[in-house]
């Protein structure tokens, strides 16, 4: 089979829409809360956390380039310890598709739409991405790079125009105040990064695997850099203090911006009409992740029958949260187990994976 | 590959089976081979062709010595050339045959060499092909006592003069246009192509119709594998008429189910060149003034030939005003709707007033509002199609003014509505293909009813929804959006913005092409005033 089409550039395309989602709207209130005025510094934490994460998963698919994380887990820790492992991941994706959704029509629902039942909204959303998912591997790389300006510049315009509200003042003391909340908030911030597990399904499908650390680096920096980019803005704006009361600083943020020439009157409403895409392409990679690898997982010869199978069970997920601070807090939760899943796990796969090969090396060499 | 194709050409073949019988009466067996005797070959034709007052069939003696009979469609043939330059040298014996041996082992030989003043000639066995050829138009020679008869390319049929595309309007580039006849049409390409790479296959489709097909493509530029798939799909139709290559695109696209065009068609020879010489294959069907070409991407039909002969400032300006109006006529109706439904806050205060006012006596909805002036926009335009001309400018004139007018005085429609709905329409016919225009025309309606419930997030998954089923096409192995996404720096030149043809070197690597190159090396421009 000929499916090695995807390309570095496209590769890189996959991780930053991936990364970049619903997360942004809340992103700052989280730097803030941790951090105080230290909060771009712990968004460049949080950065840093999740390259790590990533590199560790570009690695072990540079080591195992015809494989994803659900069939080589198999060979390193054998077959029915990796599938067990296996198992959680794929659960855990599954959640974070299901809270995506629900998270961003509840920023819907109290942006926009005040009068439409969230179920109608979330609904629509994964209804989307299930439609979307019934399409291969290429179509869903060329997905994401055809979305890739629409992710990125609303997010740039928004910041220029907001610059001229800008004051530098509170941006300081870098450093921020209260450390070991930091470190907590890192891990928050980090979680953001978690799309980054996508990387591991696009290995096997690309043109040069060799070449995943370029597209890992790139998408790591592009998407890290905005939420750097969005953190300072709204921070120098804003303040601290004010951010506190804000619950989507990044909307607020649309919110104060005009545009030049009185064209619209408001930005916000259009600004969370074009981060509909982001979304899209947020719940689109942790919905394919999830029916690719249960696809992986149970060997089936085709995904699409189980795109719409779990449908329901991705929307009772979004669901249960009983209302938006219950789910924020559930989202921050299952953020930070998640980081067992997706840099803990995937270290202890690299380490014994590099000792095993080691020491099969090291028996080779002594047999001849 | 051809996935979606397979179950449609699993019922093809079925009713090819179902169908068989029916064609027995027309032709005769298909391994009957003439017979010696002129008698009987000429009853058996007859009897294949039915009674046919236009059949003409006059007995002669060839050189005076042996019965024959020729056998033409009167109305098919020119009956002059068959006159002179077929009877009258058969019946009136040659000065340079007079004295050799003129035996009837010899006489076919002879005749085809040395006496028809034709070039095409040809001795044929088989009765079913023979009664295909005077069907087509070709005379039929028979002589007694030999068991082969000599067919003659004679056919003459009525054709129109080329004129100047309809569909296809440009203000800059070359005026010709195809006809209805493939032969011209062929010949028009061949006359701007005079090389041995440009490569003509034939083909027959049509059961009754018999059509001839054609796709052509440039040797040693077009995808080896596109050829293949061109040929492989056209020779598995099986269909009793083929009137126009509409019919053949519906077999042949990728998708059928799919609201966008898969295959191109054009009128246009330059066009149709220029798109041979991109790697491109074109398909012409007898009696169809247009050419499919394959395979396309969503770029090309936003653009014209003029976009190429005019100066790239110029083409790209021009391209980008197509573009607006392409986006426009698919979703400006939508936007209308969710501002002044859902979000009013957005436009600034004088104009919402202004629409507000405008919207006063308007009992229902916008989206409801816009359905309406759509709808009558929709019949309007069709009922403009159809009317004869002497009577479409008066009706446009009492639709759009009139009618227009009156619905804003009655009530039925703001006025600022029908500013947007007519921008809308005028948008969609700066789409230069007819059948792009049609997609987005149609997908207007959903992503307007989207824009009713969910005002602006409607409308955006609505276009959502569509970007990821055209990225999800392809048009013969090619993704349909390419060179923008599969992503091709090359080929991006030519999407937005048409960038100078000399700074376009590499043909569009999306279309696989055998070579590459299009120019022969680099232009150094900054030479030109140096000298």
């Amino acid at each position: 089979m000929d499916t090695r089409h995807i390309t570095t550039t496209q590769a890189a395309a996959i991780l930053i829409s991936t990364i970049i989602g619903v997360g942004v709207l809340p992103l700052p209130l989280f730097a803030v809360q941790a951090g105080g005025t230290g909060a771009p510094l712990v968004t460049f934490l949080g950065m840093v956390l999740g390259a790590i994460g990533l590199f560790i998963l570009t690695f072990l698919g540079i080591r195992h380039p015809q494989k994803t994380i659900i069939t080589y887990s198999e060979d390193i820790i054998g077959k029915w310890f990796g599938r067990f492992c296996s198992l959680f991941v794929i659960l855990f994706f599954f959640i974070l598709t299901g809270l995506a959704a629900r998270e961003f029509g509840e920023v819907v629902v109290a942006g926009v739409l005040q009068e439409t039942p969230l179920e109608v909204t979330v609904i629509v959303m994964l209804l989307l991405a299930c439609i979307s998912c019934r399409n291969n591997i290429n179509v869903f790389s060329y997905i994401h790079s055809f979305y890739l300006p629409m992710i990125l510049a609303p997010v740039l315009i928004v910041v220029a125009l907001s610059l001229k509200n800008a004051n530098l003042l509170y941006l300081r003391p870098i450093i921020g105040t209260n450390l070991p909340h930091m470190f907590l908030g890192t891990l928050t911030i980090s979680a953001l990064f978690q799309g980054s597990f996508i990387v591991t399904m696009i290995i096997p499908s690309m043109k040069n695997p060799k070449k995943a650390i370029k597209a890992s680096l790139w998408g790591i920096s592009i998407s890290g850099g905005l939420y750097l980019l969005l953190v300072i803005a709204t921070v120098s704006v804003f303040g601290t203090e004010e951010m506190k009361q804000i619950f989507w600083p990044t909307l607020e943020l649309a919110r104060t911006t005009a545009v030049p020439g009185n064209v619209l009157q408001r930005l916000d409403v259009i600004f969370l009409a074009v981060w509909v895409t982001a979304v899209f392409t947020t719940l689109f990679s942790s919905y394919y992740f999830t029916i690719h690898s249960i696809k992986q997982l149970l060997n089936l010869p085709d995904q699409r029958m189980l795109s719409c199978f779990i449908f329901p069970f991705i929307f009772i997920s979004a669901m249960l949260p009983q209302n938006l601070l219950q789910m924020y807090e559930f989202i921050k939760f299952v953020g930070r187990v998640g980081l067992l899943i997706t840099i803990v796990y995937p270290g202890l796969l690299l380490t014994i994976d590099f000792f095993k090969n080691r020491g099969l090396k090291g028996s080779a060499s002594q047999q001849t | 590959m051809a996935f979606t194709i397979k179950r449609k050409r699993a019922k093809k073949r079925d009713i090819g089976k179902d169908a068989a019988p029916f064609n027995k009466g027309v032709k005769a067996d298909s391994d009957a081979i003439l017979s010696p005797s002129l008698d009987d070959t000429v009853s058996g034709i007859k009897q294949a062709l039915g009674d046919n007052d236009d059949l003409i069939m006059k007995y002669f003696k060839v050189f005076g010595q042996y019965e024959a009979a020729i056998m033409y469609f009167s109305n098919l043939v020119n009956q002059d050339s068959i006159n002179h330059d077929i009877l009258k040298p058969l019946m009136y014996v040659p000065d340079h045959l007079k004295d050799r041996n003129r035996s009837l082992d010899q006489i076919t030989d002879m005749i085809i060499k040395e006496t028809i003043y034709h070039s095409q000639a040809k001795l044929e066995w088989n009765m079913e092909k023979l009664i295909e050829y005077i069907l087509c138009g070709e005379t039929l020679l028979i002589i007694d006592g030999i068991k082969e008869a000599i067919r003659i390319g004679t056919r003459n049929v009525e054709k129109r003069a080329i004129s100047q595309p309809e569909t296809e309007q440009i203000i800059l580039g070359p005026r010709e246009g195809f006809i209805e006849n493939i032969q011209t049409n062929l010949a028009l390409l061949r006359y701007r192509l005079p090389t041995p790479d440009f490569q003509v296959r034939t083909m027959k489709i049509g059961r009754l119709t018999k059509s001839t097909v054609a796709y052509c493509y440039l040797k040693g530029i077009a995808s080896e594998t596109v050829i293949q798939e061109v040929e492989k799909r056209l020779s598995e139709i099986d269909i009793d008429a083929i009137m126009d290559v509409g019919y053949l695109e519906q077999f042949i696209e990728d998708n059928p189910f799919s609201p966008f065009p898969q295959i191109q068609s054009t009128e246009r020879p330059d066009k149709t060149v220029a798109n041979l010489a991109e790697g491109r294959v074109a398909i012409f069907v007898d009696g169809s003034p247009f050419a499919l070409l394959v395979p396309v991407v969503f770029n090309q039909f936003y653009q014209t030939a003029e976009d190429y002969s005019s100066r790239f400032l110029m083409g790209s300006f021009v391209r980008l005003a197509r573009m607006l109006a392409l986006v426009f006529s698919l979703v400006f109706p939508a936007l209308y709707v969710s501002f002044i439904s859902f979000n009013p806050e957005l436009l600034p205060t004088e104009f919402a007033i202004a629409v507000a006012g405008g919207r006063a006596g308007v009992p229902y909805p916008a989206v409801v509002e816009v359905l309406i002036i759509e709808v009558a926009m929709e019949v309007l335009r069709e009922a403009t199609v159809r009317l004869p001309k002497q009577v479409g400018g008066a009706l446009s004139i009492v639709g759009v003014l009139v009618v227009g007018q009156a619905a804003v005085e009655a009530g039925l429609a703001s006025p600022i509505t029908v500013v947007a709905i007519a921008l809308t329409t005028i948008g969609s016919f700066a789409t230069p293909a007819y059948s792009a225009a049609f997609a987005l025309r149609m997908l207007r309606f959903p992503i307007m009813i989207l824009a009713g419930i969910f005002g602006l997030y409607g409308v955006v998954i609505g276009i959502i929804f569509i970007f990821n089923h055209m990225l999800s096409l392809k048009s013969f192995g090619v993704p349909y959006m390419a060179p923008v996404s599969p992503e091709n720096y090359q080929g991006l030149k030519d999407v937005i913005f048409r960038a100078p043809l000399w700074s376009m070197p590499k043909r569009p690597a999306f279309l696989n092409p055998a070579n590459r190159s299009r120019l022969s090396k680099d232009i150094n421009r900054s030479e030109f005033g140096n000298e």
